[in-house]
């Protein structure tokens, strides 16, 4: 008699079953080529001194095309938060001080900056390039954003974070971007009683939540198993879950928590960088890999026309919008432009808003891959003008004290000691 | 001759050599002595603040660590350093400031970039030598 073990007794043996096993190596061997794709986007944004975002962006699309790269649900997961705490520290790295001084500027050039390339992208797309309306929607959004990254890093390397201007630029970007999120939270939820959860529940937050987290990180402290980052977790995460259940977008609520939480994170820098070190490391790759996977180089050979067109559409918007406003607060013809065109770039909410539209329906994978190229052109042409040929003259040298150049952060450490030296703001107001 | 005088320091061996003869001469004609460091690393096209200012923070730490270094040079011939850190172009930004802070020499390492390089862009010290407002010592 033939004796066979049973499966279950045979199982046993072995840490996992054999269908498990064979999932456990299909993970290991995706988590493989994402980190490896992750790290050779660091290297080269190293060695080039591009953004790591940007670089990733370019090999997840080269990946996608060339590789066959896609993402598995649970690079979707990793994905999705990295684009909820990417947007919370957006809005935690905001300065307050910044919008008490010039907040009537701000706020014009701002909310200007957001609403006419929002209508004008959304009319193009929508009567022009003939898409649907939920589409053209996308496009508005994901066409009407600043980077504020992108123009703190010019600002920086001219020496304009530390004047009124640069800190005019920046805290406008801000409202912005602001209103992007909020367009993007609001414009495709469901108008019913989970919305109204969804809306209360975030002003309880955005009232308690300054009050207790000092509180809070008082008494827990800073620990190894990160009590604080976690916490700041669960709370995107509670929000994240009622806004789902209203049909929002998880990044209205992490933005809008960031900017209440940003004086907390002024006085906290190392929870600041802890929780950078964690996103750019674990969560960020996999979001904007992920962003570049889905690119489809023949959509957007054939969609060429269209790109170059939405990118102008957008700049020329931004140009009809912002360029008058900073004539009336008098900024000069050449400062004005400067402005105006380091206000038309944009890079991390127009792959949200586009990522956003294509998980949801709203557009599909050619649309995706012509907005997410316009976006990753916005970065670049405008701020390659703006310094070219409207860098205002003269500009400033500010020295790198880290405490001054942090204006907006008001974070990290300062570079004062022995005999250093700071140069004062020489404005250029 | 020299009253004012500007060390170009990227932490380099090069700039090392340079900043020992600036020591000197400083030392031999009583004069003012300036080190200049520039950021030139920081991301561009960033996506979020974070990377810029962790970029930024990383910078200045590094160049903080040289110049702490440059000091004590500096101090041992009984010399004040006055350390300067700016973000901008390398080249465009040392002139700048040495122009607006009317500077009479300029100290400089010479950095080797590969030929082609060279060739077709003009190495950073060349450049330098090139535009700059005052006179320029290129140490070897």
């Amino acid at each position: 008699m033939k004796l066979t073990p049973l499966p279950e007794v045979s199982d046993r043996g072995f840490l996992f079953s054999y269908e498990e096993g064979k999932k456990m190596e299909n993970i290991w061997s995706v988590v493989l080529i994402w980190t490896l794709l992750a790290l050779l986007s660091s290297l080269i944004s190293i060695r080039i001194g591009v953004s790591v975002a940007l670089v990733e962006i370019l090999v997840g699309s080269l990946g996608g095309n060339l590789l066959g790269l896609h993402a598995a649900d649970w690079i979707n997961v990793l994905a999705a938060i990295g684009s909820v705490v990417l947007t919370f520290l957006a809005g935690a790295e905001i300065d307050p001080h910044v919008f008490k001084r010039q907040w009537k500027e701000s706020l014009f050039i701002g909310f200007v900056s957001f609403l006419v390339p929002f209508l004008g992208t959304m009319a193009y797309a929508y009567w022009v390039a003939h898409w649907s309306p939920e589409a053209s929607k996308i496009a508005g959004i994901a066409l009407s954003t600043t980077s504020v990254a992108v123009v703190y890093a010019v600002l920086v390397e001219r020496g304009y974070n530390n004047t009124e201007l640069g800190k005019l630029i920046l805290s406008a970007c801000f409202i912005t971007d602001l209103g992007t999120v909020v367009v993007l939270g609001l414009l495709f939820a469901n108008y019913d009683r989970w919305l109204l959860i969804f809306v209360i529940s975030t002003g309880a937050a955005l009232y308690f939540i300054p009050r207790m987290t000092p509180w809070i990180f008082e008494r827990v402290g800073s620990h190894i198993s990160e009590p604080e980052s976690k916490y700041i977790l669960f709370l995107l995460f509670a929000l994240g879950a009622i806004a789902a259940l209203a049909k929002s977008e998880a990044v209205l609520p992490a933005y809008l928590i960031g900017m209440v939480l940003a004086p907390v994170f002024l006085a906290n820098r190392t929870l600041a960088h802890r929780l950078r070190m964690m996103t750019f490391t674990l969560l960020t790759p996999f979001y904007f890999l992920k962003a570049g996977a889905l690119i489809n180089f023949r959509f957007a050979m054939a969609g060429a026309g269209l790109i170059l067109m939405l990118l102008g559409v957008k700049v020329a918007a931004k140009f009809f919008g912002v360029y008058p406003l900073t004539h009336t607060f008098r900024f000069g013809p050449r400062k004005g432009m400067y402005t105006t065109l380091l206000m038309s770039t944009g890079l991390t909410f127009g792959t949200i808003s586009s990522l956003y539209g294509l998980s949801h329906g709203l557009i599909n994978q050619g649309q995706y891959t012509i907005l997410v190229t316009v976006v990753i052109l916005s970065a670049v042409v405008p701020t390659l003008i703006a310094e070219r040929w409207f860098a205002p003259h003269s500009a400033p040298l500010s020295e790198t004290n880290v405490e001054e150049t942090m204006a907006v952060s008001g974070s990290e450490s300062s570079l004062k000691g022995g005999d250093s030296h700071v140069s004062k703001d020489t404005g250029s107001k | 001759m020299f009253r004012k005088i500007l060390a170009a320091n990227d932490g380099s061996e090069g700039a090392r050599k340079a900043l020992i003869a600036a020591i000197d001469l400083a030392k031999k004609y009583r004069a003012e002595l300036h080190s200049i460091s520039v950021e030139e690393h920081l991301p561009h096209y960033a996506a979020s603040l974070g990377e810029v200012l962790e970029a930024q923070s990383e910078a200045n730490d590094y160049f903080k660590k040289k110049n702490e270094e440059a000091m004590a040079l500096a101090l041992k011939e009984g010399l004040s350093l006055h350390t300067h850190v700016l973000a901008g172009h390398e080249v465009g930004t040392i002139i700048q400031f040495a122009k607006d802070n009317h500077f009479d020499l300029l100290v400089i390492g010479f950095m080797g970039h590969s030929k082609i390089f060279g060739r077709i862009w003009g190495s950073t010290s060349h450049n330098l030598t090139r535009l700059s407002p005052c006179t320029v010592l290129v140490v070897k």
